[in-house]
C-alpha cells in the first residue's frame, strides 16, 4: 500500500532521497516527464503543451527528524550520540522512543535517567534536547564511529498500521499523505498542463516549494498537506483546528497565507456539488507550501487541501482513511471542475 | 484631500478582503491610466505610460482586522487576527464585518485580562448556531474602530487612517504625475498588515526604476514616546530604516534636496520594529531602487490613528516633486 | 604580491554598516579590478566582478560571495544634553558596547563618541548584577546639545572604532573581522586562481546588508543565477563553554558547512578537494537554514546549489574579533582548487538526485 510505503520511508528534511525514489517508481511511465532540480525537488509534468491554465499540485516529501551532531567519547557518555532536531520537534515527545539513523536504518533508542534517580523537581520539567542521547548500543566512540558520523539524520522508527475504525497510525503523515494524494492525481488525465511538485525542505521554511513554483510559474496552485487535528478530550470547538473523519480541510487563514477567498469557496462548493464531506481548518498557527507558492513572481491563485492528522510532528500520527479517500475525491473533483471552466482566473 | 481620506477610511478592508476598496481606488484613476488591473494577490495596479524613468508609487490599502474561525452551538463567534491586532486592543470593542454584521468582542467569563484571541468571543446577538451562520461564516473578516472625525487643529482621528491617508496621497500623486506626462504606476497594495505579502508581486510585474512607498509611521511626541524621534505636525519623514529596509543613500539625497527646494522640513524615520512594503519591493528580482516617505501618526499599525492634515499635504507635495526630480 | 594581509587590516579599520558600505566598496573595487576586467555595482550596492573561464560553449558559473557590511548602530534619538540613543542594525550584544569608542558618521564627517557607563563608585551592587539593554546606553560626543543637533541627524550610522592588533601566530584581532576576513579570502582565492586554467566563469561578489537579513545576497543571487553559489562567512572559534558542534579550532583550517539547505554534492566536492590537496578543514553542521548569504542563495529565483565555507573567529560581533591569517590562506587554497576543477559534468550532476 502506497501510504504505508511512503509513511515508513526515510526522508528527514534535506534527506528526502528514499521518498523521492518511491515516488519516482510509482510515476514511471505514467507522466510525460519527471525531473529533479538543483534543490532535490521532484517535478512530474503532464501535458505541458496543452492549452488552459497551468496547474501546480504540491506535496512535500520531507519530514521532521533528528541530526546526529556529536559522537561522545568521554566517560559515561562514551559511544552515545548527541543530536539536534531537523524541523520542529517538541523535545517532550522524544524520551523512550526508538529511531533509525540513516537510510541503512541503524537502530537506536532515546532513553533518559530512570525516574527513581530523578529529584522531585527534575520530574516536573521536560528534559531538554541537549540532555538526551541516542544509544545505538556502541561500546565506545570508535565503535559508534564505525557506523555513524556527525551529520547523519535520523527518523522515528514507527511502523504503519491500520487500527480502530477506518484509522491508520504511522509517522510523517505530514506530508506523506499529501505525497500519496499527489501520486494518485498525477496518474489521471487532465486537459490542461499539470505539474506535480514533490518538494524538499518544507519543514525548515517552505524552501523547496518556493524554488519549484518559481520554475513552474503556475496559474493555479494547490498544496496537499497533512494538517493539525486536535479533536480530543478537553479541546473546545475553536481549539480543535480540524475533526478527524469529517473530511478534508480547507484553509481560510494560517500563519503564512490569507486564503484566496474565491478559490477557497470554489473548492468548498465543488465538495458540496460532489457530495464530499469537507471542513474548514480552524486555527491560525501552522502553514503549508502554498504560503511560499502564492507569493512567487506576479502572485499565484490557489489554496490547499489538507488531511487532518492527530499528533502531527510526533512519533506516531493518526489519520482517518475516510479523510484520505475524501481528500482524493475532492482533489479529483476540483481538477475536473477546473477543466470544465468552473473556476475562471 | 480630506474628502478622499474620509471616503477611503469609510471602506472596510481587512487584509485579504480588499476587493471593494480596490475598485473604488481604480475607479478614481481610470480616466488617466492606460492600464488598470487587480492581480492574483489583490493588489490594485494602474499605469500611465509617459516620459522618463518608470516610477512606482505604492500605498497599502488593507488594515488590520479579525477573521471568524469558529461558530459555536450558542451562536458565538471565535476570531483570529489578520495583521497586528492584539487581543487586548480588540477586547470590549465593536467589530464590523465586511458583510455588515456587527458584534461585540467579549472576554470569556472569569478571565481577568485579554492576552490571547483564544479568550475572546464575539456576540452578534444570535440565539443559536443556525442564526449565527445566517449572518457570519468561517473566513468572514471584520475590523474594529470608529469612523473618522476632525478633532481640531487640522487633525483627523479614526479607523484605518493608517494607511487610507497614504492611499489618498498616492492617488493624488498619480493623477498629478500622469497629467504631467510622466511614466508612473500606482499600486494600492493588499496584505501589508500580516507582513507585506503582496507588494513584491506587483513590483515583480512592474519592474520600476524607482519605487516610493507612502505609509504611516509612529510619532513619538507622546507620553513615554521612545519608538522614533518623530513629531506629529512637523512634516513628512524620510524612512532611513525600519525592520525590513535600509534606504538607498541616492534616494535619500534626492528627497532631501527636493524637500529643501520646496522649503519643507523633513523628518527622519528610524523605526527598528517597523514594517512597510518598502523592503519587500526593494528585494524584488535583482533589486529595485526603493524608499519610503512616511507621514507621522499617533499609534501606527493599530485600528485607529490620528493624523495632521498639514503633514499629509506636505507629504503629497514632497512625493510629487521627488518623482519629478528623479532622473535615472 | 605576497598576500592580502595588509589589505585586510585596512578593511578592518574601514567603516561600513548595512546600507552604507561605500567606503569598503571603494577599497574592494580597485582590488577586484586587478583580477577582473568587468566590475559592476548593482542597485543594492553589491559589487560583482566577473572573471571568465576558458573553453567554448556552456561554461560552469560559480558565484563566490563575501559580505562587506559590518554590524552597526543607527542614531534613533538625540536626547537632552546632546546624548545620542541608538538602535541596532545588526546583532550587537549591548554588554560589549559599554565603554566602547565608536564613530558617528554624519554628512559633515566622522565624529568620535564614547558609549557612556556609570562609574563603579556610583553603582549599587544590585545594579552591577544586571546588564543594561541597548535602550539604556547612550553615546557621548562631548559636545553641547546645540552643536550635536547641528551636526548629527536621526538616521546617521555608528560603527565601532578599533585598531587592528597583531597577536601571536599570525592571528589578528579587531572589529569587523566578520566579514572582512572573507573579503580577504575572496581576493586570496582570485590571486591563487590566476595560476590555474579554469573553465568556470567566476562571479566574485561583495554583498551588502547581510547583517540585517541577507538582503544583498537575495538580489544578486537572482541576478546572476549561477550554477553554484558559495558564501564565505566566518564561524564560531572554539571557546570554553560553547557546544562542541558549534566550536571550531583556530588554525585548523576552514569550516565547510553541511546541512539541509546546502548542496550536498558541492559540500562533498569541497571535502574531496581539501583531502586531495591536504588542506586542513573542519565540518560544521546545521539543522536549519544557515545564518549566512548561502541561505538566501539557495532559494533565489529557481533555486541555486548553495555552499558555505569560512574561517572560525573568536568573540564574534565584538570589537576584538580574533582569527588566523593561516586559516584565510587555507580557505583560499580550498576555493581556488575547487573552482579550478569545476566542470560541466559536475554542474549537470547537481540536479541529479
Amino acid at each position: 500500500m502506497l501510504l504505508k510505503t511512503l509513511s515508513e520511508a526515510f526522508g528527514p528534511t534535506g534527506f528526502e532521497d528514499e521518498v523521492r525514489n518511491v515516488i519516482r517508481g510509482e510515476l514511471e511511465g505514467r507522466v510525460d516527464e519527471m525531473k529533479t532540480d538543483v534543490l532535490g525537488n521532484l517535478i512530474a509534468v503532464k501535458g505541458a503543451a496543452k492549452p488552459g491554465p497551468k496547474v501546480m499540485l504540491d506535496a512535500h516529501m520531507d519530514e521532521v527528524g533528528l541530526m546526529v551532531v556529536q559522537i561522545c567519547d568521554g566517560g559515561a557518555d562514551a559511544g552515545l550520540l548527541k543530536f539536534r532536531s531537523l524541523g520542529g520537534i517538541d523535545p517532550r515527545v522524544l524520551v523512550s522512543k526508538p529511531v533509525f539513523i540513516g537510510p541503512d536504518r541503524i537502530p537506536g533508542v532515546i532513553g533518559a535517567k530512570p525516574v527513581h534517580l530523578q529529584a522531585p523537581e527534575e520530574r516536573q520539567k521536560p528534559i531538554p534536547m541537549e540532555k538526551l542521547y541516542i544509544d545505538i548500543g556502541a561500546k565506545d566512540a570508535a565503535d559508534a564511529k564505525s557506523v555513524v558520523k556527525p551529520g547523519d539524520a535520523a527518523v522515528f522508527a514507527t511502523r504503519y498500521a491500520e487500527f480502530g475504525e477506518r484509522a491508520a497510525k504511522g509517522k510523517s503523515f505530514d506530508d506523506r499523505v499529501g505525497c500519496a494524494l499527489l501520486v494518485e492525481a498525477m496518474r489521471h488525465e487532465v486537459p490542461y498542463p499539470l505539474y506535480g511538485a514533490f518538494t524538499v525542505q518544507e519543514e525548515i521554511g517552505l524552501r523547496g516549494a518556493r524554488a519549484a513554483a518559481y520554475q513552474i510559474q503556475p496559474d493555479i496552485a494547490i498544496a496537499l498537506e497533512g494538517t493539525v487535528c486536535f479533536d480530543v478530550v478537553g479541546a473546545p470547538s475553536h481549539g480543535q483546528s480540524t475533526v478527524l473523519g469529517k473530511g478534508p480541510a480547507l484553509t481560510v487563514q494560517d500563519a503564512q497565507t490569507i486564503a484566496d477567498r474565491r478559490f477557497a469557496e470554489f473548492m468548498w462548493e465543488t465538495a458540496q456539488r460532489h457530495g464530499i464531506p469537507v471542513q474548514w481548518r480552524r486555527v491560525k498557527g501552522g502553514s503549508n507550501d502554498f504560503g511560499a507558492i502564492h507569493r512567487i513572481g506576479k502572485g499565484v491563485v490557489g489554496g490547499s487541501i489538507s488531511v487532518p492528522v492527530r499528533y502531527i510532528h510526533a512519533p506516531t500520527q493518526v489519520v482517518s482513511l475516510d479523510d484520505v479517500e475524501n481528500a482524493q475525491r475532492l482533489l479529483q473533483a476540483v481538477l475536473k471542475e477546473i477543466a470544465e471552466g468552473s473556476f475562471t482566473l | 484631500m480630506k474628502e478622499w481620506i474620509v471616503r477611503l477610511a469609510g471602506e472596510i478592508a481587512p487584509s485579504g478582503s480588499e476587493g471593494r476598496i480596490a475598485s473604488v481606488l481604480l475607479d478614481a484613476v481610470q480616466d488617466l491610466a492606460d492600464e488598470t488591473h487587480m492581480d492574483a494577490l489583490g493588489n490594485a495596479i494602474a499605469t500611465k505610460h509617459g516620459d522618463g524613468p518608470h516610477v512606482m508609487i505604492a500605498a497599502h490599502m488593507d488594515e488590520p482586522g479579525v477573521m471568524v474561525i469558529d461558530i459555536d452551538d450558542n451562536g458565538y463567534l471565535r476570531v483570529i487576527p489578520t495583521g497586528g491586532l492584539t487581543a487586548s486592543e480588540t477586547a470590549f470593542r465593536q467589530v464590523t464585518f465586511t458583510n455588515g454584521t456587527i458584534g461585540l468582542v467579549c472576554l470569556e467569563d472569569g478571565e481577568k485580562r485579554p492576552e490571547q484571541f483564544d479568550q475572546l468571543y464575539i456576540d452578534i446577538g444570535a440565539k443559536h448556531r443556525q442564526e449565527a451562520e445566517s449572518r457570519a461564516f468561517i473566513g468572514l473578516s471584520g475590523v474594529i474602530g470608529g469612523s473618522v472625525t476632525e478633532v481640531g487643529n487640522g487633525r483627523l482621528l479614526g479607523r484605518a487612517l493608517d494607511n487610507r491617508v497614504g492611499c489618498a496621497i498616492a492617488l493624488q500623486a498619480f493623477r498629478d504625475l500622469a497629467q504631467r506626462g510622466l511614466h508612473v504606476s500606482v499600486v494600492f497594495t493588499a496584505q501589508n498588515a500580516p507582513g507585506a505579502r503582496a507588494a513584491q508581486a506587483a513590483a515583480f510585474a512592474l519592474e520600476p526604476d524607482l519605487a516610493i512607498v507612502v505609509d504611516a509611521t509612529p510619532a513619538s511626541d507622546v507620553p513615554g514616546g521612545k519608538r522614533t524621534a518623530l513629531q506629529l505636525g512637523a512634516g513628512p519623514a524620510f524612512k532611513v530604516m525600519d525592520a525590513g529596509t535600509v534606504a538607498p543613500l541616492a534616494v535619500k539625497q534626492l528627497v532631501e534636496d527636493t524637500a529643501h527646494a520646496l522649503g519643507i522640513t523633513l523628518q527622519y524615520e528610524v523605526w527598528p520594529s517597523g514594517r512597510s512594503d518598502t523592503g519587500a519591493i526593494q528585494l524584488t528580482r535583482a533589486g529595485i531602487l526603493a524608499a519610503g516617505i512616511s507621514y507621522p501618526v499617533h499609534t501606527a499599525g493599530a485600528a485607529e490613528a490620528m493624523v495632521d492634515l498639514a503633514d499629509v499635504e506636505a507629504t503629497l507635495r514632497l512625493l510629487v516633486a521627488s518623482v519629478q526630480a528623479y532622473r535615472k | 604580491m605576497e598576500n592580502h594581509q595588509r589589505l585586510l587590516e585596512q578593511l578592518m579599520t574601514t567603516h561600513g554598516g548595512p546600507g552604507f558600505e561605500g567606503a569598503v566598496r571603494d577599497v574592494v573595487v580597485p582590488q577586484l579590478h586587478t583580477y577582473a576586467h568587468k566590475v559592476e555595482v548593482d542597485v543594492m550596492g553589491n559589487v560583482v566582478a566577473c572573471i571568465e573561464g576558458r573553453g567554448e560553449g556552456r561554461r560552469p558559473r560559480v558565484l563566490l560571495a563575501a559580505h562587506m557590511d559590518e554590524i552597526a548602530l543607527v542614531v534613533a534619538r538625540i536626547e537632552e544634553g546632546g546624548f545620542l540613543r541608538v538602535a541596532q542594525t545588526g546583532g550587537f550584544d549591548p554588554r560589549t558596547l559599554v565603554g566602547q569608542e565608536v564613530v558617528v558618521h554624519t554628512c559633515g564627517g566622522d565624529l568620535l563618541a564614547v558609549v557612556g557607563s556609570k562609574p563603579p563608585h556610583l553603582t549599587a551592587p544590585e545594579e552591577r548584577g544586571k546588564a543594561a539593554p541597548l535602550s539604556d546606553l547612550y553615546l557621548d560626543l562631548a559636545m553641547q546639545e546645540s552643536a550635536v543637533r547641528e551636526r548629527v541627524r536621526i538616521g546617521d550610522r555608528v560603527t565601532l572604532s578599533r585598531e587592528v592588533y597583531l597577536l601571536r601566530n599570525r592571528r589578528l584581532a579587531g572589529k569587523s573581522l566578520d566579514n572582512r576576513a572573507s573579503l580577504a579570502i575572496l581576493l586570496e582565492t582570485l590571486h591563487r586562481l590566476g595560476q590555474f586554467v579554469h573553465q568556470a566563469d567566476v562571479y566574485a561578489v561583495a554583498t551588502v546588508q547581510e547583517e540585517v537579513g541577507l538582503r544583498g545576497a537575495q538580489t544578486v543571487g537572482f541576478a546572476v543565477q549561477p550554477d553554484v553559489a558559495i558564501a564565505i562567512d566566518v564561524t564560531f572559534g572554539a571557546f570554553p563553554g560553547q557546544a562542541a558542534d558549534e566550536s571550531f579550532a583556530l588554525d585548523a583550517g576552514p569550516a565547510i558547512s553541511f546541512g539541509p539547505n546546502l548542496h550536498r554534492k558541492v559540500f562533498q566536492r569541497l571535502v574531496d578537494v581539501a583531502e586531495r590537496h591536504r588542506i586542513p578543514y573542519q565540518i560544521e553542521l546545521s539543522q536549519t537554514p544557515v545564518g549566512a548569504d548561502a541561505n538566501a542563495f539557495q532559494v533565489a529565483g529557481p533555486g541555486l546549489a548553495a555552499a558555505l565555507v569560512g574561517i572560525p573567529i573568536r568573540y564574534m560581533h565584538t570589537s576584538v574579533e580574533t582569527g588566523s591569517y593561516s586559516d584565510i590562506e587555507q580557505c583560499a587554497r580550498l576555493l581556488a582548487h575547487y573552482i579550478a576543477e569545476l566542470d560541466m559534468e559536475q554542474v549537470e550532476d547537481l540536479s541529479c538526485y
